[in-house]
């Protein structure tokens, strides 16, 4: 084999000045010795856990050998090594059962990806103009640590702030006990698309604060009130699994699902009924169905336990929300609210699911306690074909820290962002951009520039996942606990180092070392989780009043915004943060077909009245500000809704996303749901009007404008 | 005896998530056309997901239909080229060979499933992101069209790994990389000359149904329709 340890070295054109400070490339020879394992044409199969979402999916990778172009000790070459070639489902996981998304099959795109970060980068320009200088990791090590060491000096260790997305396992431990021995607070979490209300609902109903794992696989009857739990909510791929099972799993045997939401989302798409309602009825309509039940007497009201009492007026049959109400306030008829309810309490099991917009109001959690009760009352909390809570690690936090207005970077010293993106996924109302402008040091460990670490001072820049230890113990998905873990895929192709091994290592070089309970980051990984929880019985939750039904408050007046403003999870960027991948650009949307585009959807009635066609540039006006953007009229939505998918509109991330399409995020109004603090999304009202410009530039898989006449085509 | 690969979708269990779609193009490197070519209507998938909206608001309902090559056993697309570039394969597919053909583009224009697409211009992978390309699937260059094709080289890796280990090869054994990743099951692949295949059985179920099956192209995939 001693023609694969034979290494090609060559200098690169064009590198030559960012080489400069490590002297002439061409005399150096990388000692990198290729893996024994490979033999050229023979793939490999390597596992991993795909990093895209909070659902953990496992994975096995094909790794082959191949020729990459490598930095090593600062110095450029091409080597000889296992690369990743695809991404395939794990077989062996309880999770994905050896499937993947749309998304994860993609992730291979984050380590490959022209535009990620090679080298530690040292700010060079003003704040924000993204000009930055490569360092060695050195050099970046002894700036860190220097900062650090400033603060502990002053006796100032509580103004350093760390901003993570939602972590679980090695890395938000490596994070949270770094923040802990320094004296600093504990990390903050930034998701947009945060799960907090329905955590906090499921704390309150059955004592879990934590997402639930939906058996699917065992159901007779699903609704669901706003969950998109076929495309991005929750655990995608193993609800997918699982409703495949459902349908025509079962010889014989035929799952019916219902989905409640105002503006058909992938998952309403396959529903046998598609009933929609006024936002921020859902919880209502739940209610309705309740007291058609109880009424019927095939339940009753006690049936539902500590869910039921809950809920206002529910132990006394909830007089106030007959179906007849009910269709008031909802526009769901009475007649098809009592076939609902003989529906979901005569299949056995029947499951009710609630996320989205649904819980995104100011009476989000309120409607999430009346559908939890709904699951109460026909018993499918911990059963087949219901919903079940996944034994938790025990030392795994599942509380999200949701960061917010003036939490950010408010009197830090020092701010660490980690993978967040807040300057772009969030109201503008919240001046985000301009708490973080005020921390005097920003360091970010992300792979990328975007809207947020283009403020940082300092870059060091994370191994991906393919080249790093990972670890995941995903909150939901499968009925036991999973834990998984895996060594890296491949060696890193740039001069990059985990943010875990940073970390470590800066705390032994601070003036005070932190005497971190880790060596590596691998130690950390490997320790993680601790004590595997067995199933246990649900705990018995805290005693909490009864919430009452409070109609739903909307941001801007109803006369002058005349429609609802809809910001829904794209199903290719998720919360934007994916829109950076080439292949999920170009990736049709399952409504749409849309590519490469940003667009909004209108009820096509509505459409023809103002004169709106498909294509037609839009202006979208909230109390906040406006954007612009084309139209794709859909038969789809509510006539007195808007909808928009998030993910475009980054000023700037990477080649493929920046300036492309406008961001729904930046208009939202700073609405509150009161219980939890998080931003209800979904509750602002804005106004549109055709703008002047005729072509929005919508690209659609299924035919684009420029090569079809628009008129009709929207049929 | 002889292989005849085909495929059933089952459209009551596809939800249009379009994990089909990604994974067929990392597996067989469909090239990434860019915003400008795209707008063009050059962008290439050789599964797409097809929907059909039925109905007004409120009562509104939307099919979805995974389509790929058909791998027509009358295939139109295979008498109209000049070069024999579009021909029939021993085991019943619809084989291309690129080095053949010329780009008269006869194939796609006879296609009635609309899913040849012509190269316009050379693939452009912004490096490094043409490291992950499958070194077993050749790269399409100006000029020439491309399709589905079933995954040949899972077809002749798994047929050259049964061969290796001295027997026949098992029914789901190959997976295309559409079948591979599809979370619903909604997509099974095997062998029509196997009754007992999942696929046999599937493609003779009551609720099957082919593409456009009254233009005799006899397609190899069998849709099972939605049931509500
Ligand atoms: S659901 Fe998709 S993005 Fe999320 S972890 Fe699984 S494969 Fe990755
Ligand atoms: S992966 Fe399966 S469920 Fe998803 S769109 Fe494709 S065929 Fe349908």
């Amino acid at each position: 084999m001693n023609r694969r340890s034979f290494i090609k070295f060559s200098a690169l054109t064009g590198t030559s000045a960012t080489l400069a400070s490590c002297g002439n490339p061409e005399y150096h020879l990388i000692r990198f010795i290729p893996e024994d394992r490979l033999v050229a044409g023979i793939a490999v199969w390597k596992p991993s856990i795909c990093p895209l979402c909070s659902a953990g999916c496992g994975l096995t990778v094909r790794v082959m050998e191949g020729d990459a172009e490598v930095i090593r000790d600062g110095k450029l070459g091409v080597t000889k090594m296992g690369l990743a070639k695809k991404l395939e489902g794990d077989p062996q996981n309880p999770i994905n059962q050896g499937k993947l998304c749309t998304r994860g099959q993609a992730a291979m795109e984050v380590t490959y990806h022209p535009d990620r970060l090679g080298h530690p980068l040292k700010r060079a320009g003003s704040r924000g103009d993204g000009k930055f200088e490569e360092i060695t990791w050195d050099q970046a090590m002894a700036e860190l640590t220097g900062k650090l060491d400033a603060l502990a000096a002053a006796g100032n260790q509580k103004s350093l702030a760390i901003l993570t997305r939602p972590q679980r396992g090695a890395r938000g431990a490596v994070l949270a006990e770094f923040a802990n021995r320094f004296g600093a607070a504990a990390p903050l979490a930034f998701e947009f698309f945060g799960n907090d209300v329905i955590r906090r609902a499921n704390e309150m109903s059955f004592g879990k604060a934590q997402l639930p794992t939906l058996d699917l696989a065992e159901s007779q009857f699903v609704i669901s009130f706003g969950a998109d739990f076929l495309g991005t909510w929750n655990s995608p791929v193993a609800q997918n699994v699982g409703y495949g099972q459902m349908r025509q799993g079962r010889p014989g045997m035929r799952g019916k699902f219902v989905q409640v939401e105002y503006r058909m989302s992938q998952s309403g798409a396959n529903a046998d009924e598609w009933v929609p309602v006024k936002p921020g009825t859902e919880g209502v309509l739940a209610l309705g169905i309740a007291n058609a039940i109880m009424k019927q007497g095939t339940r009753k009201a006690s049936d539902a336990g500590h869910a039921g009492t809950l809920v206002d007026g529910w132990m006394t049959g909830l007089a106030d929300h007959t179906p007849q109400e009910v269709e008031k306030k909802t526009g769901v008829t009475a007649a098809r609210i009592e076939r609902l309810a003989k529906e979901f309490s005569g299949q056995k099991p029947a499951v009710a699911i609630i996320a989205g917009a649904a819980v995104a109001q100011t009476n989000g959690l309120f409607n999430a306690l009346a559908v939890n009760a709904l699951n109460a009352l026909v018993g499918s909390v911990e059963t087949a074909g219901g919903i079940y809570f996944t034994p938790q690690p025990a030392n795994l936090g599942t509380g999200t820290n949701f960061a917010k207005n003036g939490e950010i970077g408010a009197g830090a010293q020092v701010l660490f962002v980690d993978g967040a993106n807040p300057v772009f996924a969030s109201p503008k109302a919240w001046k985000v951009k301009e708490a973080i402008s005020a921390v005097p040091y920003i360091v970010s460990f992300g792979n990328f520039i975007d809207e947020t670490s283009v403020m940082a001072d300092l870059i060091l820049p994370d191994h991906s996942f393919l080249e790093s230890w990972v670890q995941s113990a995903p909150e939901s998905g499968a009925k036991t606990a999973v834990s998984m873990m895996a060594p890296p895929v491949m060696r890193p192709l740039h001069d990059t180092r985990a943010t875990g091994d940073v970390l470590l290592e800066v705390s032994k070089k601070l003036a005070k070392p932190l005497n971190m309970p880790w060596q590596k980051f691998e130690d950390a990984v490997k320790e993680q989780p601790g004590g595997n929880a067995g199933r246990s019985p649900l705990p018995k939750p805290a005693p909490a009043q009864a919430a009452k039904y409070a109609e739903p408050q909307f941001d801007g007046d109803a006369g002058q915004y005349g429609f609802h403003f809809l910001p829904y999870p794209s199903i290719a960027f998720l919360d934007g943060s994916l829109a950076h991948l080439p292949l999920l650009q170009e990736l049709p949307d399952p409504m749409s077909s849309a590519i490469w585009s940003s667009w909004v959807e209108i009820n096509m009635q509505t459409a023809d009245k103002m004169g709106i066609r498909q294509g037609d540039l839009v202006e979208i006006t909230s109390s906040q500000g406006s954007i612009r953007v084309p139209a794709f009229p859909s038969p789809g939505i509510a006539p007195d809704v808007i909808a928009m998918p998030v993910g475009q509109g980054h000023e700037n991330y990477t080649r493929y996303a920046s300036g492309r399409g406008a961001n729904p995020i930046e208009i939202l109004a700073p609405v509150k749901e009161p219980e939890t603090g998080s931003l209800a999304w979904a509750a602002t009202r804005v106004k549109i009007a055709k703008a002047a410009d005729a072509d929005g530039r919508l690209v659609l898989f299924a035919g684009s404008l420029r090569d079809y006449p628009p008129e009709g085509m929207h049929r | 005896m002889t292989h005849r690969w085909g495929m059933a979708v089952d459209l009551d269990r596809c939800t249009g998530c379009e994990a089909c779609v990604t994974a067929c193009r990392t597996e067989n490197n469909v090239r990434i056309a860019g915003p400008e070519e795209s707008a063009k209507g050059r962008s290439i998938a050789w599964i797409r997901v097809e929907r059909y909206y039925e109905g007004d608001f409120p009562d509104v309902r939307v099919k979805f239909r995974p389509v790929m090559c058909q791998q027509c056993d009358a295939a139109p697309c295979e008498p109209v080229c000049p070069t024999y570039a579009s021909h029939h394969s021993e085991e019943g597919l619809n084989a291309q060979i690129y080095n053949r053909c010329i780009g008269t583009r006869y194939c796609a224009n006879a296609c009635p499933y609309n899913v040849r697409f012509f190269n316009f211009g050379n693939p452009v992978w912004d490096r490094p992101l043409d490291l992950p390309l499958n070194p077993d699937v050749s790269v399409r260059e100006v000029g020439v069209v491309e399709k589905c094709t079933f995954c040949t080289q899972r077809i002749s890796a798994g047929k050259d790994q049964a061969k290796a280990e001295g027997r026949e090869l098992r029914d789901g054994e190959i997976k295309p990389a559409c079948v591979q990743s599809c979370p619903t099951s909604a997509l099974v692949f095997g062998d029509l000359n196997d009754p007992e295949s999942a696929v046999s059985m599937l493609s003779r179920s009551s609720r099957g149904t082919k593409l456009m099956d009254d233009l005799g192209t006899q397609p190899k995939v069998t849709y099972l329709k939605k049931e509500y």
